[in-house]
């Protein structure tokens, strides 16, 4: 298809350079350096998109992020997809793939539009609220037809094969915008040495300058901004971001900036690249040269494909070399809305009018265009378009001064399209993000920037300052004020001489008048994006609704991916105006990051797929591996689970590795477990606090277990501690609270007792941890050392220091089976060693590998608790029947000590952990099944605690549980009865938890 | 061996040389050296080095106890550095400072023991030294990118005038955390736990991916 609407030259396109493209399954030609948007101008395309509530079919209306509706979801294959890219702001590629993300079946032909037509009645403002509350069953049905029928874009069901990348970047001055005052102001803090970045949404640098036909210093805009760009880049601490789009101001000068790297070259990057970059910035000071957008005005039917802003009609014309239409009616409250129409005219079309709503603007402009015998109507406004995907044609009629109404006859003209001017809205956004609130300016007739306590500057057109040279003043003072903040001396910039053209005052309007009344006329919107119109606000003001954030929910007015860009002004004035207010008192809404949607590739970088969470590993993980392990996730530990013989169930593997542990010799890697050092001459005094049993005597060469609890009074960990030497201890905690202890122990160190004099280092990585377990676990121990190692030698919790199969080793003989058992610890480095000459030594033994499993089955037996699965931090020693292991006559207090004597700690009646042996011995209870003393009760039954831990046993033939029960230890031989959800109910009867050798003798031959 | 009845127990930990032990440092199952037969330094923006199997010592001393520091510093033969986030190298020892209290040491892992005997028999008063060999490892970076690799990997400024040669942070790197030393213009070098070496291999493989990595051993 030919592209129609395209100049034959001018532009900042290359036309030796055609790229194809597709949209909605047709395929086009546009030039490089189009967007998606011009290039669809370009081919003639009207409609690119229907509303999301009425499903009107909606045309491109801006030509930059302000863009409601040209929405579309791009990519070629599934894996590429993307929703929600503007078309504005995507710049064309070779073989661009994209579709209107709203429009089901299709745009053209959309079953919505039925709805829509009925629309008015079916969806007024506040649907989804009204909805969810009457009747709230029927949500689920409305938003699943809602949804599919608004259309908001679809993520890729496949793996996305590019790589985003998340970088930290710090600099002295960020500077936000890189039109003509964003430009002066990096050129300024960049020549006195600063360090700068400049990001810019666009893929050029010069914001309005791109489009403008103005001269600087005699010279196009283009080469000023060229000669900028070019300095700029030679200083070695600048970073120049095109295709940034500033998203997020957060608190502390803390920016993110979205960086598209390769968007503009394919829908995947290139091999080896990054498509986009988020950047977190850190700056000292920011610069906000964020510009301004055009305020579109709100009139009937201003949402039919040819209703343009003025702006963007010369933007197209002036960088893009695309005139969007045949025949131009302009309507403006301003000055500024003149230049679409002198544009529309060199590009040699027809301008049909300019409807200016002042009653006798005198500006140069207006001379201008008289000048060039364009028929200028002054004191009236385009009431209402004709047409329904595409304009055909404007009513015109007289208006009141103040432009509240209409006062005299309609008069139809012919036109295809409209552009429309209300004047300039500083982009605020940003400046909103940390909470500062925007200032109304009666002068500018907009919001600019409140006061804020971050270290930011704003220049430019955010200032209201809309000239040139004004505002790259503006972005110098910029500059030298960070520069002055920083105490770095500028280097004078210049401002270049500009041509001035005298203005007059624009005209305050922000809802044109029709002669029907608001709710009867056609719809005149207001945000474009959430078919938020007139109406629809003036309702919500009469169903009582006084403050501007509640209109904005309650209509949707500057939702979602808007951000209010073009409608939010109007649409508070128009509040204003319903409430009888004025603008400041109405005031603004909050903005939030982010100002443009950001993909989740880009946040989410590279913490994905292998890289989503460490995974830790001991030094014997490879041998793991190889004797074909399951791994269990402990924390971010990768523990081995159990280590199934080929063909062999996990069952059949845990019965086998308990057995071989009981009759021979089993071994574990224990390296996991967290290991922390304690030094210093108060080193016992502190655990004897931490921990609620006594230490004062611990001989050296000795080991205690030890139990550690919260203010409460509960246990959080628990461990072994051995004392190494009488000012020195290795403390031992679970794998996974690890980390948790040790910040305990120094959180009391440091805010408690910091008169002790001892110091704690984690060594958790320091060394491998070996525990052989079993009757022959001493024979294979001694083949490996020449210490002595026999029973009188060395005695159950022991410790030893010797050389084990050549590496210096600790040996704990400390027991977490039951059987005769030795800890081995050498340095890590060597641990594998270790490790692979114990299973030489030990294949007579059979020596068996076993996993987190069979460990805990085989505690289990022996009643040994774990800490976080037989408590939930609501059990205190004595609920676990280790009244045994409090030393309340210590003469120090002990963290718990207090907690566990309140009053609810010391009920008769609490949860106590206890054994429970099913009545049916091969019935295993599920672990969290709840008890009840009555099965027969009616429901809801008291439930009186639930299993902690239940195995099937191999060494006892039967199944095992251990579980809360509320009183359990005074009930002994009692039954208890878990109620499932399968309607079985399983007897079981209370016990002690220690199953197998009640009396310990196997652990300490 | 040590005496048990010592106050602090200390062992030599590392096997004598004909009991025929071979060490593995936490990247041993990468197979480093082979990767290094196939990776090109002048190609890459970034080269990786594993600095394994080196010993690692914690002091924990009060900067305030002026007589304690000043018999660390004669045992050591090198100043501690005292300023915040700085280090001293000197031969193969390195120290670097971790917090108010803390250094972190590396030096050759067999002279490890022969350190701490020293500072057992020399210090007298309140400190720690702790022996963290197996536990860390040290990764060095070099290259053009590699202030760019990092700056994907951690929350600090890399800037030369804000972290100079011989600057230490303690800091996050992606999830997990390192010690970050910066040894030369376009080198650093990571001292990082075993257990989380890995990932951080990981890491560093996938975001130098666009800058090209080369392996030394």
């Amino acid at each position: 298809m030919s592209q129609k609407n395209r100049l034959p030259s001018g532009g900042r396109i290359n036309r030796s350079k055609p790229l194809s493209f597709a949209y909605n399954g047709k395929h086009f030609q546009g030039f490089e350096g189009d967007t998606l948007a011009s290039a669809m101008l370009a081919n003639g395309i009207d409609v690119v998109g229907r509303s999301f509530k009425y499903s009107r079919p909606r045309g491109i209306v801006a030509a930059g992020a302000e863009e409601p509706n040209a929405i579309m979801q791009l990519g070629a294959t599934e894996a590429t997809q993307i929703p929600n890219v503007r078309a504005t702001q995507q710049e064309l590629y070779e073989g661009l793939v994209s579709g209107a993300v709203n429009g089901w079946p299709s745009v053209d032909t959309d079953v919505m539009g039925l709805v829509g037509k009925v629309g008015g009645t079916m969806m007024p403002p506040g649907f989804y609220y009204k909805t969810f509350m009457f009747p709230q069953s029927m949500w689920g049905t409305y938003e699943k037809f809602i949804r599919k029928a608004a259309g908001l874009g679809r993520s890729s069901l496949e793996h996305d094969p590019d790589t985003y990348e998340k970088v930290n970047q710090f600099c002295d001055v960020l500077v936000v915008g890189a039109g003509p005052a964003g430009l002066a102001a990096a050129l300024t803090a960049a020549r006195a040495g600063a360090r700068v970045i400049l990001a810019d949404e666009q893929s050029e640098f010069g914001g309005s300058l791109l489009s403008s036909k103005e001269t600087l210093d005699g010279e196009p805009a283009a080469a000023w901004v060229k000669n900028t760009v070019v300095e700029l880049t030679s200083y070695r601490d600048v970073l120049l971001l095109p295709r940034a789009t500033v998203n997020g101001y957060h608190d502390h000068n803390f920016l993110t900036i979205h960086e598209r790297c390769t968007d503009h070259i394919a829908d995947s990057a290139p091999l080896g690249q990054a498509r986009q970059r988020l950047h977190r910035v850190r700056a000292k000071w920011v610069v906000l040269a964020t510009g301004a957008h055009e305020r579109p005005l709100v009139f009937g039917n201003n949402d039919v494909p040819g209703s343009m802003l003025a702006s963007a009609v010369s933007t197209y014309i002036n960088r893009y070399g695309v005139v969007p239409g045949s025949e131009l009616v302009v309507m403006t409250t301003n000055d500024g809305g003149y230049q679409a129409a002198f544009d529309w005219l060199a590009a040699g079309r027809k301008v049909v009018a300019i409807v200016d709503t002042r009653q006798n603007p005198q500006g140069e402009c207006v001379a201008k265009a008289v000048g060039l015998g364009l028929r200028v109507i002054t004191g009236a406004a385009v009431i209402e378009v004709f047409g329904t995907k595409r304009v055909s044609g404007v009513a015109v009629a007289p208006i009141s001064d103040d432009g509240s109404r209409v006062t005299g006859a309609v008069s139809r003209l012919s036109a295809d399209t409209v552009a429309s001017s209300g004047g300039w809205s500083p982009v605020v956004h940003l400046a909103g993000h940390t909470g500062s609130r925007p200032i109304w300016r009666e002068d500018i007739l907009g919001f600019v920037p409140g006061e804020t306590v971050e270290k930011r500057l704003t220049a430019g057109a955010i200032n209201g300052e809309y000239t040139t040279a004004g505002a790259i003043a503006q972005g110098i003072d910029a500059g030298r004020k960070a520069l002055a903040e920083l105490g770095k001396k500028p280097i004078d910039v210049n401002v270049p001489a500009t041509v001035h053209v005298e203005l007059d005052s624009p005209m305050a309007l922000f809802h044109v008048p029709h002669t029907k009344r608001t709710a009867q006329a056609p719809k005149q919107f207001v945000d474009l994006q959430n078919d938020v119109t007139a109406a629809g606000i003036e309702l919500a003001c009469r169903e009582g609704y006084e403050s501007i954030e509640h209109v904005k929910r309650y209509t949707a007015l500057g939702f979602g991916t808007d951000q209010g860009k073009l409608g939010n002004i109007n649409g508070m004035a128009i509040t204003a105006n319903a409430l009888g207010k004025s603008i400041p008192e109405t005031g603004t809404t909050i903005f939030r990051p982010n100002y443009t949607p950001v993909t989740f590739g880009a946040i989410v970088g590279r913490d994905r797929g292998e890289l989503f969470d460490p995974k830790r590993y001991t030094a014997m993980h490879a041998w793991h591996v190889e004797h074909g392990a399951k791994f269990e996730d402990v924390g971010q530990w990768k523990r081995p689970w159990y280590f199934p013989k080929p063909g062999e169930s996990m069952q059949q593997a845990l019965d086998r590795e308990c057995l071989a542990t009981r009759t021979s010799v089993g071994i574990l890697d224990a390296s996991t477990l967290g290991k922390i050092d304690i030094q210093g001459k108060d080193a016992r005094e502190f655990l004897g606090r931490v921990y609620t049993n006594a230490w004062a005597k611990l001989a050296v060469g000795k080991c205690r277990y030890g139990l550690m609890c919260g203010e409460d009074g509960m246990v959080f960990d628990d461990g072994v501690t051995s004392c190494l030497g009488e000012n020195h201890f290795i403390m031992t905690t679970t794998t996974g609270g690890a980390a948790r202890v040790y910040e305990w122990l120094e959180l009391y160190h440091q805010t408690e007792w910091p008169e002790l004099e001892v110091y704690f280092n984690t060594v958790t990585d320091h060394w491998s941890t070996m525990t052989i377990s079993g009757p022959n676990s001493r024979k294979l121990l001694a083949e490996l050392t020449d210490a002595d190692v026999s029973a009188e030698n060395f005695g159950y919790m022991d410790w030893r220091e010797m050389k084990v199969a050549g590496v210096p080793a600790r040996v704990f003989r400390i027991s977490f089976t039951g059987e005769l058992s030795f800890e081995i610890n050498v340095q890590a480095n060597f641990g594998l060693h270790v490790w692979e000459k114990l299973f030489e030594q030990g294949a007579k033994y059979d020596l068996t590998p076993y996993g987190t499993e069979t460990m805990h089955i085989l505690r289990a037996e022996k009643g040994f608790i774990i800490a976080g699965q037989d408590t939930d931090g609501s059990v205190h020693p004595y609920d676990l029947g280790m009244g045994w292991a409090v030393a309340q006559q210590k003469p120090f207090s002990f963290i718990g000590k207090r907690g566990m004597a309140r009053e609810d700690c010391v009920r008769e009646d609490r949860k106590q952990l206890v054994g429970l042996k099913t009545s049916d011995p091969s019935v295993v209870l599920p672990e969290g099944a709840q008890g009840v003393f009555d099965p027969g009760a009616p429901i809801p039954m008291p439930m009186v605690g639930h299993i902690t831990s239940s195995y099937w046993s191999a060494n006892l033939g039967r199944s095992i549980a251990m579980g809360l029960v509320k009183g359990g230890l005074s009930r002994m031989g009692e039954k208890v009865y878990y109620p499932l959800a399968d309607g079985r109910v399983i007897e079981a009867e209370i016990c002690s938890p220690v199953f197998l050798d009640p009396k310990g003798e196997r652990q300490n031959v | 061996m040590s005496d048990i009845n010592h106050a602090v127990a200390i062992m030599d930990q590392v096997p004598s040389a004909d009991a025929e032990v071979r060490g593995e440092s936490p990247l041993h199952h990468v197979g480093l050296a082979a990767i290094a037969s196939q990776t090109l330094p002048q190609a890459a923006g970034v080269i990786f080095r594993e600095l394994g199997l080196l010993g690692h010592l914690t002091l924990r001393v009060s900067a305030d106890n002026a007589a304690l520091i000043k018999t660390a510093q004669t045992v050591l033969g090198a100043p501690l550095p005292l300023s915040p986030l700085s280090s001293v190298q000197q031969g193969d020892l390195v120290i670097r400072w971790i917090s108010p209290d803390e250094w972190l040491m590396t030096l050759p892992n067999t002279q490890v023991f022969e350190l701490e005997s020293q500072f057992r028999e020399k210090m007298d008063g309140h400190y720690s030294l702790v022996n963290g060999s197996g536990g860390l490892t040290v990764f060095a970076l070099r290259g053009a990118r590699v202030v760019d690799m990092l700056k994907k990997s951690i929350p600090v400024d890399l800037h030369d005038t804000e972290f100079p040669v011989g600057k230490v942070v303690s800091t996050v790197f992606a999830k997990t955390g390192a010690v970050v030393r910066r040894t030369g213009e376009t080198e650093f070098e990571l001292v990082v736990r075993r257990s989380f070496a890995d990932y951080i291999w990981l890491w560093i493989q996938s975001a130098s991916q666009e800058y090209g990595l080369a392996v030394e051993h």
